[in-house]
């Protein structure tokens, strides 16, 4: 199967061990990727406030670039795959703004008709490749994690785009796991907000939001977090040693990505997938049971 | 293809179904003479009820059998029961529901909102959100007479503001906020006052100044985006996307310093494409961001900072095509 992918800013600096383990999970899936080098960021949360006409022209031009190679779109980040489905929902609901900002891209001489299928990394494994096939390519269950999945917010919220009347019902992430052969567990802050999209002028709700998540998922026993989005992975692990010090604890929770998780799974070594580069160190030899 | 795919749509709503999530599913897990288990949050801890079950019986139905039968000292609120006065919001399992408006589940523990001091059993004090409403001045002040009659005013420009008008003040939202749990960490005004002031302050009729006034005092840009306003807010209100980023967008047009973080997102973006997270934090924070020299090493040795990124910037397909839609001529 092959997708225009879109890494996102994060998986290109802070997070680049993501798009590297990306690319190659990829590969052993079976997935060919074709990375959309001049698609812009999708605004995170702050264009799309004060400047709603750049934001959905950036996010339909990522739509628009997919569409041009007849392919459906991959993201692997949770608020870039929230931007870009609140565009694409915008774009069909309003001709007006459709029309306006077809006409700002007909000067690169791109066009969007609203076609582009639009699918995270976490979708892709049950949409694109399926239960059976990734039981097939497990090559080493990852028996010895317990994993708490950690969703974030906009791969599950809000209600509009994904129709779950409590979003904690979502079971993609665990029902994975078990795939892969780890043990989820059930906790508190699975599908609570890591405080991020504040954290560049203010750490603090950051902090305390997050620090919450990770002692129950300790508490609860797990040995390792999973995230979908490299935001949240930036809170979680980046600033972990920052709420360590406001909770007065150690914590010590190593958190994956999930491609990497489900890299490990398919027999790729931490090392491969680049889980070195985190700030907070992950002992391959957790993943034997 | 292999046959056990899922469809196009159905891996983002995975447990929907397996957890019951539907209004269909809610509504036949139940038949008449079940018993349901009520535990309510009291001032002495989980008080322990069984209800039986009635067809078509709500949260309300389960609290007034209670308070008909076995509790008559149970104190809660409600006064129309068909979701318009906003006065029975409680919650239920963990989540916020108008009471009068949800489905009984078989096992229950309804507890009083969060975030609100409890005057007793379910009955929080709402005065903490009254006083923050009456702060932000949400009413209409013109600063021209009227020009005529009927005035000019389309569906489009008051698209946001019609949506913010569906609010009940349930307080739901304002129970869900994790900003508003942390307390006074920030001075986040939460969803439900910032709703009530996007009924007018979202009206194109309005005082500029005023508005303006009234969003210094909303400290809006702490929103941190996780949607639990909206997924409970049970008018549907886009809260978020409808209400908080909209009044985002005035703040920045009427109190720029109020938006310093999202005008630096935007201007790194028009400039480079994308984001580069060091060259946000140091245009917030300044030289401050520097101070602390152990973690920026811890950073720079895992390589979750790039200065040559940084302070070099590129020229790229990505830079070229953001400065040509967020360049000079595009500022909003």
């Amino acid at each position: 199967v092959k997708f225009a992918y879109y890494p996102g800013c994060s998986a290109r600096s802070t997070c680049a061990e993501l798009n590297e383990a990306t690319h190659l999970v990829a590969a052993r899936l079976g997935l060919d990727l074709l990375q959309l080098d001049s698609a812009t960021c999708t605004g995170a949360r702050e264009l799309r406030a004060i400047d709603p006409v750049g934001f959905f022209t950036l996010n339909v031009r990522i739509l628009a670039l997919a569409e041009r190679e007849g392919l459906p779109l991959m993201t692997i980040c949770n608020t870039c795959t929230l931007n870009v489905l609140d565009a694409h929902a915008a774009f069909l609901d309003d001709p007006d703004l459709a029309a306006t900002i077809n006409a700002r891209l007909a000067e690169e001489g791109l066009r969007y008709s609203g076609r582009t299928r639009i699918s995270h990394f976490l979708w892709v494994l049950y949409e694109d490749i399926g239960e059976a096939r990734l039981r097939m390519l497990v090559k080493r269950p990852l028996s010895g994690l317990t994993v708490a999945a950690f969703y974030g917010c906009h791969i599950t919220r809000p209600p509009q785009r994904y129709k779950f009347v409590d979003s904690r019902n979502n079971l993609a992430l665990e029902r994975l796991a078990e795939i892969l052969g780890c043990r989820p567990i059930d906790y508190s802050g699975r599908t609570e907000c890591c405080g991020f999209h504040t954290a560049a002028h203010d750490e603090r709700i950051a902090i305390k939001l997050t620090g919450e998540h990770i002692q129950s998922a300790k508490a609860k026993g797990a040995t390792t977090m999973v995230t979908p989005c490299p935001l949240c992975h930036t809170v979680l692990d980046g600033f972990q040693r920052e709420i360590e010090r406001d909770v007065g604890k150690v914590l010590d929770m190593p958190v994956l990505h999930l491609p990497q998780l489900v890299g490990l799974a398919l027999g790729l070594t931490p090392r491969q997938l680049r889980i070195d580069r985190h700030m907070v160190k992950f002992d391959p030899r957790a993943t034997i049971g | 293809v292999v046959s056990d795919t899922l469809l196009p749509g159905e891996a983002r709503q995975l447990g929907r179904r397996e957890n019951h999530d539907t209004l269909a599913a809610r509504n036949t897990r139940l038949t008449a003479g079940d018993p349901i288990t009520v535990r309510v949050r009291r001032a002495d801890g989980l008080a322990e009820f069984h209800v039986p079950y009635r067809k078509w019986m709500r949260v309300l139905d389960a609290l007034n059998w209670i308070a008909e039968n076995a509790a008559s000292d149970l104190a809660y609120r409600w006064f129309c029961g068909s979701k318009m006065c906003g006065t029975c919001a409680v919650r239920v399992n963990g989540r916020e529901v108008l009471a009068c408006w949800e489905a009984v589940e078989p096992d229950m523990t309804i507890e009083p909102l969060r975030n609100l001091p409890v005057v007793r059993d379910l009955i929080v004090d709402r005065a903490p959100y009254e006083r923050k409403v009456a702060e932000l001045e949400p009413w209409l002040e013109r600063p021209r007479p009227y020009e005529s009659f009927p005035e000019p005013l389309s569906h489009r420009q008051m698209k946001n503001a019609s949506k913010a008008l569906d609010c009940i003040g349930c307080m739901c939202c304002y129970s869900a906020c994790p900003v508003i749990s942390l307390g006074n960490l920030t001075d986040f005004a939460g969803p439900a006052p910032i709703v009530q002031l996007g009924q007018t302050a979202l009206d194109p009729r309005n005082d500029a100044t005023k508005v303006a006034r009234s969003l210094k005092l909303t400290g809006i840009f702490n929103c941190i985006s996780c949607y639990k306003c909206e997924e409970v807010c049970p008018a549907s209100i886009p809260i978020v996307s409808g209400v908080i980023e909209p009044l985002k967008a005035k703040a920045a047009a009427l109190v720029p310093e109020m938006a310093r973080h999202s005008m630096a997102l935007r201007s790194i973006v028009a400039t480079r494409g994308y984001v580069d997270p060091s060259a946000l934090v140091l245009r917030l924070r300044g030289i401050t961001a520097l101070l602390d020299l152990p973690r920026a090493l811890r950073l720079l040795v895992r390589r979750k900072i790039d200065p040559v990124k940084t302070f070099w910037k590129r020229k790229t397909p990505a830079s070229d095509a953001a400065a040509r839609y967020l360049g000079r001529e595009h500022q909003p």
